[in-house]
């Protein structure tokens, strides 16, 4: 009830505009790279695929049964350390989002982008990026890398052969979509470790398991399991005939694998997203 | 200016935040004053939209949060010093905030002047001690040149002359027609720093009301006043409400009356003051009674008063 003086209006002086997608891509584009982890993540990333893809090539030259009928497929040796290096992805991807929750970073984040979804779609857009981007470099260098071997190995590498073309754009593409899904997976969990345990627990445990458990049940469901589906992107004819003889259920064309994949990842990545805006932070 | 109208919080089968309904008005600086565990940080993270009421509404400036077309313009908050990630530096932290909004690279440079960090700029978070860390939430906080601020807990682990610079500058900001929102549980820090309280315990308002008349309406909190017209002024001042003793002639003890509304009845009243001596009670004192009388609301279901100082002023004429 004490009369007080006309209030001052009060007038910002700083230049501030809307948090647009592409602003909020922009951020999340300076966050990756502002911290060492995901930096060295990615070091990892190309220095396993490129070993990899250099210990198959010795390898075939020594004993040369992986080569198996006709000239060798050099996408096969680019592709040879996807199992190693979507381990390391998933732990990017989850990483990305869990990094945020267990150091209090997303109360900052949601505070500036309050419609929070646009955060999942921006980081989902980033990691994708440069999943792709480390995928095709480590490609590269593994091409150079691997100079030596291929031509005793009498390896070919056409790309005007659907196959070939198909397992070259597959690794960057079957990588994106593990990353991603670790990053569902992340968004969903909230909790480091918990999360890492989920996803290289389903990578590397429960999908290996489960195709070898002689349960009908099981075998149905096995081919469509993510990782099981996706990978067949990167196997050449011989391969993909080989798992097909070895498991009792559905076997899916490759790209029709590499859908059910992308399918995992939409559906738990739409679950991610309602949860995002249902959830306190 | 910050509105909630019966706000409401509920973690399963407790209630953090009790239909809490206030206005925080701009051009000063509010106190948001209560024990742990009253509510106040949920309360805050409500109103930017962290989290999600139960019941009841939040805005700010007349729009919830989330609906602002620039909200690091409307609102900047320093709600937990530790929502930061700790690999990165104090630099990279506010560029990343910075780009959500487009604020130039200078404002960041600014901020981080402002707020005395500019020697640990480039150091990674995790190394801060938790006074930097607050520094760096305020840098933050500051970096959309907000309308309304809102600080919780902001002189937890700051240093003497943290503290005053805290004090400072939310009085300035404050000067500059902003809506200044603080909370803590430092009653001390409070009468120093706000204009206006508002007193909370266990999820409900106890007291919105300006400073003075929070100490003055505890009970305890007493004003000596001499007068030639005793007795005109004690009969003038049970009008008003007061409870009035005269303690030997020409001298009375007033509570439930602040110094300033004495004085001004009695001038209005024509009756000449000699002594107006406000004793016996303090911020502390007022505090530690409201959230006394809280626990009392709590036992015994009584009516339970909504907003405004009536709990304070119940309590004194008790």
């Amino acid at each position: 009830m004490t009369a007080t003086a006309t209030p001052v209006r009060f007038q910002p002086t700083t230049s501030v505009r809307p948090p647009t997608f592409g602003r909020t891509v922009h951020a999340e584009w300076i966050k990756f790279w502002t911290v060492r982890s995901t930096v060295w993540t990615l070091v990892a990333t190309v220095s396993v695929m490129v070993g990899i893809s250099m210990l198959a090539a010795w390898g075939s030259t020594i004993e040369a049964v992986d080569a198996g009928s006709g000239p060798m497929n050099t996408a096969q040796l680019l592709s040879a350390g996807y199992q190693l290096a979507q381990l390391s992805v998933a732990v990017l991807g989850v990483l990305t989002i869990s990094g945020e929750y267990s150091t209090g970073m997303i109360r900052s984040t949601l505070v500036a982008v309050p419609r929070r979804v646009p955060v999942l779609t921006a980081k989902a857009l980033v990691l994708s990026g440069v999943v792709a981007g480390v995928s095709v470099v480590s490609m590269a260098l593994s091409y150079v890398a691997t100079m030596p071997w291929r031509g005793r190995l009498n390896a070919t590498f056409d790309l005007t052969n659907p196959e070939t073309l198909r397992m070259t754009v597959g690794l960057p593409l079957y990588l994106v979509a593990i990353a991603l899904l670790a990053f569902a997976i992340g968004a969903l969990v909230r909790h480091s470790a918990a999360a890492l345990t989920a996803v290289i627990a389903l990578l590397l445990v429960i999908e290996n398991v489960l195709m070898i458990i002689p349960l009908r049940a099981v075998e149905l469901i096995s081919p469509f399991l993510p990782s099981t589906a996706g990978r067949r992107v990167l196997f050449d004819t011989e391969m993909l005939g080989a798992t097909d003889v070895m498991t009792e259920g559905a076997d899916l064309a490759p790209w029709l694998g590499y859908g059910v994949l992308l399918g995992w990842v939409l559906v738990l990545g739409a679950l991610a997203a309602m949860m995002l805006r249902r959830r306190d932070a | 200016m910050i509105e909630t109208q019966g706000l409401t919080k509920r973690y399963g089968s407790t209630t953090a935040v009790d239909h809490m309904s206030f206005t925080v008005q701009p051009g000063r600086v509010t106190g948001f004053l209560g024990p742990n565990g009253a509510g106040k940080s949920t309360t805050m993270r409500m109103i930017v939209g962290l989290d999600r009421p139960t019941g009841g509404t939040v805005t700010v400036n007349g729009r919830r949060y989330a609906e602002h077309r620039a909200p690091l313009q409307e609102v900047g908050a320093l709600l937990d010093a530790k929502a930061v990630h700790t690999g990165r530096t104090a630099r990279n932290h506010l560029r990343v905030m910075a780009a959500t909004h487009g604020i130039p690279t200078a404002r960041v440079d600014e901020v981080i002047e402002m707020t005395g960090l500019t020697s640990v700029a480039d150091k990674r978070v995790g190394a801060f001690s938790l006074g930097m860390g607050q520094r760096l939430g305020i840098a933050s906080a500051l970096l959309g040149d907000p309308q309304t601020l809102i600080l919780d807990e902001p002189v937890n682990g700051l240093d003497p002359e943290g503290v005053l610079w805290v004090r400072n500058l939310t009085k300035y900001l404050a000067g500059q027609g902003r809506t200044i929102f603080l909370s803590s549980h430092l009653m001390s820090e409070m009468a120093l720093t706000a204009d206006h309280l508002i007193v909370v315990g266990r999820g409900r308002v106890l007291a919105d009301a300006p400073v003075a008349d929070v100490i003055a309406g505890a009970e305890g909190s007493k004003i000596r006043v001499r007068s030639p017209r005793a007795d005109d002024l004690e009969e003038l001042l049970r009008q008003g409400g007061a409870s009035v003793i005269a303690t030997e002639p020409g001298l009375l003890e007033v509570s439930g009356a602040s110094a300033e509304r004495i004085g001004d009845a009695a001038a209005l009243a024509g009756l000449p003051l000699h002594e107006l001596t406000p004793f016996g009670s303090s911020l502390e004192d007022a505090y530690l009674q409201l959230t006394a009388d809280e626990v009392e609301y709590h036992s015994t279901p009584v009516a339970t008063t909504a907003t405004g100082m009536e709990p304070a002023i119940q309590g004194a004429s008790r």
